[in-house]
């Protein structure tokens, strides 16, 4: 088993392989885990989402294209509860730099999301005022485009930040005290236990409930979905989180410490 | 001009009246232009390369092993009594 780490995307991305030899496809994914950290960050001046903000119009790379489309079809499935469009309220609540940076500052008023965006194939239109924040989505399609990459050197997994992708093989992962063997599949697990500052003397955190514009009050600390790869996890937990049906297999953590597993996990 | 001088110009110009003749017909522009060979070969070799990349696609596909397939899959988990290789949390 080879193993590499590095930071990207604000958080801690691992990858393994179960391969002997695998160096130059390790450098590979790590390289294209990087490079859509480049395009997809709010945090770079340069970066394709900035412009895309900036200007409202853009003529997108295949990749930013193909997450806002994913961005947008997971808001219909899950009803509104997973939505891009909450980068303002992300914004309003103190988020307004990497996560490192955020300090303690005066709060601002919470900003609902909802707002309208389409994309017509490397087409992305935002409706005026609107502004994407694809964080959890991104890292979940880096992770699964980072697998296909290192998939040609052998069976191996890619962990984003709790954001799991895996190709082949068959994988042990430690969540919360059990242990959930995937052999096919992606993982996500999202919480406002990390990630997490004060703002205006409250708490906040970078889930936000896109029906009031704040960090979501919830009794929930954590989920963990496993779903077909891991986009749909990211974009499952999230639902999840803010309250969505439990419809495939889980963790739940609330805040008194009880854990529970859902879907049919168990 | 002296008729010596005019009976030079006079045999330049037949010369070269002449290999413009030799030229005209030495490239028989009665009988139709040629396919260039090299060019027939490249389209040739390119055709066979195109059958060769289908048959070798076909092989692929029906032996690609499952850390190779992209296509969305069912997810498959079970809870096991092992250490884990990684662990998840939020991040």
């Amino acid at each position: 088993m080879t193993r590499r780490t590095f930071q990207a995307m604000g958080t801690d991305v691992e990858l393994l392989v179960d391969a002997p030899g695998a160096e130059r496809h390790l450098a590979d994914a790590e390289a294209e885990f990087r490079r859509l950290d480049r395009a997809m960050t709010r945090f770079r001046g340069d970066s394709e989402l900035r412009r895309l903000n900036r200007d409202g119009e853009i003529e997108a790379s295949p990749d930013l294209a193909r997450v806002v489309a994913l961005a947008l079809d997971a808001r219909e499935r899950t009803g509104g509860r997973f939505d891009p469009t909450v980068h303002d309220a992300l914004v309003a609540a103190g988020y307004d730099r990497t996560f490192s940076e955020l300090e303690d500052g005066p709060s601002s008023p919470p900003t609902p999301a909802g707002g309208g965006f389409r994309v017509d194939g490397r087409r992305i239109v935002l409706e005026p005022g609107v502004r994407l924040d694809l964080g959890g989505i991104a890292k979940g399609y880096a992770a699964e485009r980072a697998a296909e990459r290192l998939a040609i050197a052998g069976p191996c997994l890619v962990n984003a930040g709790g954001d799991i992708a895996i190709r082949g093989g068959c994988w042990p992962i430690g969540v919360e005290g059990f242990t959930l063997e995937l052999t096919a599949g992606g993982l996500a697990t999202t919480g406002r236990d990390r990630r997490r500052w004060r703002r205006g003397g409250r708490e906040q955190h970078h889930l936000i409930d896109p029906a009031t514009g704040a960090p979501a009050r919830t009794d929930v600390l954590r989920v963990t979905v496993v779903a077909g790869d891991a986009v749909e996890a990211e974009v499952a937990a999230t639902s999840l989180f803010l309250g969505g049906e439990p419809g495939l297999p889980g963790v739940v953590v609330t805040d008194d410490g009880r854990t529970r597993l859902v879907g049919g996990l168990g | 001009m002296t008729n010596h001088t005019g009976r030079l110009y006079a045999l330049a110009l037949a010369l070269v009246v002449f290999f413009v003749a030799w030229a005209v017909v030495a490239a028989r522009p009665w009988q139709p232009a040629s396919p260039d060979p090299r060019l027939h070969a490249l389209a040739v070799r390119q055709a066979q390369l195109r059958r060769d990349a289908r048959l070798v696609q076909q092989i692929v596909s029906r032996q690609r092993p499952a850390h190779l397939s992209g296509a969305a899959v069912a997810p498959s988990v079970r809870i096991v009594n092992l250490p884990p290789l990684t662990i998840t949390r939020t991040s």
